[in-house]
């Protein structure tokens, strides 16, 4: 079968904070224009399992495959380590990830975020990158921002500005860690309606998010859970809708 | 008019010393000062612990003490390293140890260690999120050095590091004690021969002034472009 290899794949993650273990074995499949969201309380490791899919944490235990490619690991004294770093720039290179607080370089104005990766990671000559970003700039709506400063711009713009400079990589897997929590209420939405879109062409993206209405909305799959492990996982009519266990119906409960 | 009695032109060169000196310590101070932060902030026991001996040595020993023990007790080291090989191999060199490149290392070694602590208090202040995004778009460590922890990290130390400049600029007339023709020592040999200290001196002082001044700018110059994008400049 000529298949296209799966975009990602976790296995079995397991990850420990000092004596604590955070990650008790937790796998992931994610299909091509799959959108699948992580939910559950804080602290139930939720953008910790996301931060082990591209490594900015090491996990103790478990595969990772990006595209078909999975990552070698060694174990030195300093613990679980990946074997060649060249690989893990690569396969970051392939999954981009939109913050919580968004971190936009700061000395660089937004057009210049959304160009710098294409042009000194993915080797993009400068004319191409520029007309992508043009490009993205428009469809997230912040033409007018093109040469302002992230500081100069709402959380809303900075967040979307994000987006935008995930979307000029042209990954394989967008990861989206809780993007809309450090957002005034009043612009969630419109951050929220450009990743609606995103879903809605087909993207492959993983997202942690507390925004309910979102997951049920666009995904494919959502996974509850719960102290490191998966308590409830599936389609959103059920796990959302209908959803089995007491502890995901009491997070699920209206808080008021 | 002030009469230099012929001095004008010595002075001059003194002065360009004085500057060759400082600008080629200040390269090899912030080279060392870069190393010493990495040193610092790694992981690697035996990296950490050097760099503090380093900075722990040269902050608690004055600067011309350093400086003729370097000179002096450098050539002195070389000596006897010549003359071990000369009577062991059979090899036969003379190595003469320069008063400026003493100079240099010297000034650049002192310096070293304050722009390590400066450059380290930098580095530390870069937002980690800054950093995280770098390496979450494919960057290399390298890259992002680079394109990010660097020019952010500059902002940060640029105040101290112009501090550090000045004091520099300063310190180079220690030179004079090893025998370098610095405008210093130029104007000391020029008081004495024309029993006039105040023309030579006050024109010296002039003349760090200006250079002091003109750094002055191009610190203000490089901390607005590496203030960029945090409010107060456009």
């Amino acid at each position: 079968m000529a298949a296209t290899p799966t975009p990602l794949e976790v296995r079995n993650i397991k990850k420990r904070f000092g004596d604590t273990e955070v990650l008790k074995g937790l796998s992931l499949q994610a299909q091509k224009g799959d959108v699948i969201t992580l939910i559950g309380a804080s602290g139930s490791g939720k953008s910790t399992f996301l931060r082990c899919m591209n490594l900015l944490e090491q996990p103790d235990d478990g595969d990772l495959i990006v595209h078909g490619d999975p990552i070698r690991f060694k174990t030195t004294k300093h613990g679980r380590e990946p074997e060649d770093w060249k690989q893990v720039v690569q396969m970051r290179a392939k999954l981009s990830m939109v913050f919580q607080s968004f971190n936009l370089w700061a000395h660089m104005t937004l057009l210049e975020n959304i160009i710098e990766a294409p042009i000194h990671v993915l080797k993009k000559p400068k004319k191409e990158a520029l007309e992508h970003a043009h490009a993205l700039l428009d469809r997230v709506g912040l033409t007018a921002r093109a040469n302002a400063y992230p500081a100069q711009m709402s959380g809303g713009q900075q967040q979307r500005g994000a987006i935008a400079r995930a979307l000029a990589m042209d990954p394989e897997v967008m990861l989206f860690d809780e993007p809309t929590s450090a957002l005034d209420p009043e612009l969630v939405g419109d951050v929220l309606k450009v990743m609606h879109d995103l879903a809605e062409e087909g993207r492959t993206m993983v997202v942690v998010t507390h925004e309910m209405g979102f997951a049920r909305d666009v995904s494919s799959q959502v996974i509850y859970l719960h102290e490191g492990l998966v308590e409830e996982a599936g389609p959103p009519a059920d796990v959302l809708d209908n959803p089995q266990s007491p502890r995901l119906q009491q997070f699920l409960a209206p808080k008021y | 008019m002030i009469d230099l009695q012929g001095y004008g032109p010595r002075l001059i060169e003194g002065a360009g010393v004085t500057i060759q000196l400082a600008v080629l310590s200040l390269i090899l101070a912030i080279i060392l000062g870069l190393l010493t932060a990495s040193a610092k902030m790694s992981r690697n026991w035996l990296a950490h612990r050097l760099a503090t001996l380093y900075t722990t040595l040269i902050r608690g020993v004055p600067d011309l003490v350093l400086m003729m023990l370097f000179f002096f007790g450098g050539q002195i080291g070389v000596n006897m390293i010549t003359d071990w090989l000369y009577y062991s191999f059979d090899i036969d060199i003379f190595i003469n140890i320069n008063a400026f490149v003493a100079g240099v290392v010297t000034i650049g070694l002192i310096f070293g260690a304050y722009m390590g602590e400066t450059f380290r208090g930098a580095f530390m202040a870069v937002d980690n999120g800054q950093i995280e995004a770098g390496k979450a778009y494919g960057m290399s460590d390298g890259l992002v050095f680079r394109r990010v922890r660097f020019p952010q990290m500059m902002r940060h130390a640029l105040p101290g590091l112009s501090n550090n400049w000045m004091v520099l600029l300063k310190t180079t007339a220690l030179v004079s004690v090893i025998g370098l023709s610095d405008m210093v020592r130029v104007a000391s040999e020029a008081s004495k021969a024309t029993r006039e200290p105040f023309t030579f001196m006050i024109i010296v002082a002039l003349i760090y002034l200006l250079i002091a001044s003109v750094s002055e700018w191009i610190f203000a110059r490089l901390q607005k472009r590496y203030n960029i994008g945090y409010g107060e400049a456009d």
